[in-house]
């Protein structure tokens, strides 16, 4: 009974912080979404019941913008995981110094604000004389309309391949050097090393900064926001998350729709928690976390 | 020492209730340009309230009044969800500046007041161009006090026509021509392609509109034929033959590269450093584009000195000969939040911005038009060269609808047309698009004819 009483204790922040800032919202999206607010009706809601999610099912962008968020998420997951490794292993390889300093150049993106990071990949992108692109390859033209994809895998893709280069760099830095030294021994090659040595180590790091990634990436908007705003044309660049805050908080012309912006969350809400389900089962969540077999003492 | 008491009790009476102590209110508003030269949006209501105070004095009335006001330098998309979650967390401004259309909403939702009941309190309100108050009309009610006006020109590009071998009087006749419909946007078509042809400008540089959504779009689709609202029901309408031959213009107008397939999406320094460095030969852009441009593009060249002798303007060609010239307004309005602890108070502020000094100070400094009628006969407004020449344009305006809905309608609309523009999709398939998705988003709101 103590030891309940006790777990209760220590795990009552987390759950007041998930009761209030994910039960509660996710409660209240819900119901959002089965109304018809908007700014017009704010004062005088109606029920609407599925209206909303059946007014998704019967638009025919609906498909689109789910495709669209399907390849954002996995385009610019492989480009951070993968860049991200490669920069882990070969700065790791580097000296450590000249290790640090391309690792540190690599996280100008992340830090730098938004807004400004968007205006730089503008002006590069731009039509000459104003576009660095344009000037270099001597082609005048707007580049983000013409390739809009590539630049938001690459904008994107650019600001998340720090976070996986510094986990991986510092699970790389945990690895036992017994390791390398007994592989240099048996005459392994560096490439032989890394695939036999390093990735096999690196694999719960890996399963993390996938699924801590595509979560991140499912709700994530605002680069695409500022860069080409879901355009050009009909939905080019439209993925799920902007779509929902096109229609709830964006309006040109005034009338903000909330409760289809709302359903589209929760629809959100459902889909990472399906993929985190997967992940959790996929990656084997429970042996990572369970006691070890061996104790060394 | 009881003397001394006594002047100790009188002043700590004094210190404790100032007797006759001038209570000062303070008034909110939040006001946008975007464009710098139209900061007297928000210039003008401070210079009011000081007019106010003095008659405040006069009546011998125990509060003055200050204003504290914002000025956004961004986008109107910012502005409007700023204001928007203001009026939702019942934390808004007293006053409100923003587009006509958006009393559609924003009185739909309950978040402004219906001024009628001032409107024969103040003599001021009577001096108002009597279109604009239409303007600013929604459900038989008017909700907000007109600011300024504007037209869309037709500009063009002087040297660049010289260029292709037009004289100075063919430069000089263009707007008349323009204005009799003898110059329309085949005309356009054929000369850009010349242009272009002859190496005057570079491909896709012979005529640009405005780079993102906004109003500019439907003086097309009004000059093709097409219709947004039906006056008697207020729904909104979609014209398919009219859309369709706008689309199929925009579209013969990229493909002959006489505009880029990726205009839409440049940013709009970009834009507007491009056309001052007199690299386009024909855009559409507003009135208050020329202040724009004089105040921050071209400001280290002359400012307006280098403008005239180098762009010209008149309204929007007519769309084929038969037809006639156009523009559209987007008149800017000042709204009172209907939750404001001094709403009387606010709209008296209004009224006293409403004269022709201030009205004429931010027209000229904006290049936007006059509200008032008197400001018309204002000597400075009169010898403004620029507005001189531009103001006939209100005689062939055309306004966007006031409807809550016609965001959606717009969105679509934009999209559709920015897709065939870049050659994404063929006319025909962009107009089906549009009218399938007003059908089923706004349903019994709209007309497809």
């Amino acid at each position: 009974m103590r030891r309940v009483s006790s777990a209760g204790f220590f795990l009552l922040p987390a759950s007041l912080l998930i009761l209030f800032f994910f039960l509660l919202p996710v409660a209240a999206t819900l119901l959002l979404s089965m109304t018809d607010l908007s700014t017009a009706t704010f004062s005088r809601p109606s029920w609407v019941g599925m209206g909303n999610y059946l007014d998704l099912l019967r638009s025919r962008w609906t498909g689109l913008i789910l495709k669209n968020t399907a390849q954002y998420v996995l385009l610019v997951l492989l480009f951070n995981v993968g860049m991200g490794l490669f920069l882990a292993i070969t700065t790791s390889l580097l000296p450590d110094r000249l290790g640090d300093s391309i690792r540190a150049v690599w996280l100008v993106p992340r830090i730098t604000p938004p807004v400004v990071y968007i205006l730089i990949w503008q002006a590069m992108l731009s039509e000459a004389p104003y576009g660095l692109l344009s000037t270099l390859t001597g082609t005048s033209r707007n580049w983000l309309s013409g390739f809009p994809w590539h630049a938001v895998i690459l904008a994107n893709g650019l600001i998340g391949a720090s976070l996986g280069m510094l986990i991986f760099t510092s699970a790389i830095h945990t690895i036992p050097p017994d390791l390398f030294y007994a592989a240099a021994i048996d005459g392994a090659t560096t490439w032989q090393t890394i695939r036999r040595v390093v990735l096999p180590l690196l694999r719960w790091p890996i399963m993390f900064v996938t699924a801590y990634q595509t979560l991140s990436l499912l709700t994530s908007f605002e680069y695409i926001l500022l860069l080409t705003d879901g355009g050009p044309g009909l939905y080019t660049t439209e993925v799920w998350a902007l779509s929902a805050y096109h229609l709830a908080f964006s309006n040109y012309y005034g009338n903000a729709r909330f409760g289809l912006g709302a359903a589209m969350a929760a629809v959100l809400v459902i889909i990472g928690i399906v993929v985190s389900v997967a992940y959790l089962r996929g990656f084997r969540f429970r042996e990572l976390v369970q006691e070890p077999r061996v104790e060394v003492t | 020492m009881r003397w001394f008491a006594l002047m100790m009790l009188i002043l700590a009476l004094l210190w404790i209730v100032p007797v006759g102590a001038q209570q000062t209110i303070r008034l909110t508003a939040w006001t946008i340009g975007p464009e710098e030269a139209s900061r007297t949006r928000a210039t003008n209501l401070v210079e009011a309230a000081q007019r106010l105070n003095k008659a405040l004095e006069e009546e011998k009335a125990p509060y003055r009044v200050s204003v504290e006001t914002s000025f956004e330098t961004t986008n109107w998309d910012t502005h409007r969800r700023r204001i928007l979650l203001a009026f939702q967390s019942g934390k808004a401004p007293d006053i409100v500046q923003a587009a006509h259309i958006d009393v559609a909403p924003w009185s739909d939702a309950g978040y402004i007041i219906p001024l009628d009941p001032y409107l024969d309190k103040y003599p001021s309100f009577k001096d108002v161009i009597p279109t604009l108050w239409n303007a600013v009309k929604y459900k038989g009610k008017i909700w907000g006090v007109p600011q300024d006006t504007e037209a869309r020109p037709f500009y063009f590009n002087k040297e660049l026509l010289g260029k292709l071998g037009w004289s100075a009087a063919d430069i000089a006749a263009l707007p008349r021509m323009i204005r009799e419909g003898k110059f329309t946007w085949q005309d356009v078509l054929k000369v850009g392609k010349e242009a272009v042809d002859r190496g005057v400008v570079a491909r896709g540089y012979g005529y640009w509109h405005r780079p993102v959504r906004g109003p500019d779009f439907y003086h097309f689709y009004y000059n093709f034929g097409g219709r947004l609202q039906d006056p008697r029901t207020g729904q909104l309408i979609f014209t398919q033959a009219a859309a369709l031959e706008m689309f199929r213009f925009f579209d013969e107008m990229a493909a002959q590269g006489v505009t880029r397939r990726d205009l839409i999406g440049t940013p709009w320094p970009i834009w507007h450093r491009t056309i001052t460095d007199g690299r386009v030969l024909f855009w559409s852009a507003g009135t208050w584009s020329w202040a724009e441009w004089a105040t921050q593009y071209v400001k280290d060249r002359g400012g307006y000195e280098y403008l005239w002798p180098r762009f010209g303007f008149a309204l929007q060609p007519a769309s084929a000969p038969g037809r006639k010239p156009i523009t559209l307004s987007q008149p800017m309005a000042y709204m009172v939040w209907s939750g404001s602890r001094q709403k009387d108070l606010a709209v008296r502020l209004l009224s006293f911005v409403l004269t022709p000094e201030l009205d004429t100070k931010h027209a000229v400094g904006s290049a936007h038009l006059a509200v008032l009628k008197s400001t018309t006969k204002y000597g400075p407004y009169v010898k403004d060269r620029f507005l001189r020449q531009v103001t006939y344009m209100l005689n062939y305006t055309t306004f966007q609808p006031v409807h809550p809905r016609f965001g959606q309608y717009d969105e679509i609309f934009f999209r559709a047309l920015s897709a065939v523009e870049a050659g994404r999709v063929r006319p025909e398939e962009a107009v089906r698009i549009v009218a399938d998705e007003l059908r089923a988003t706004l349903r019994d709101q709209v007309i497809i004819e």
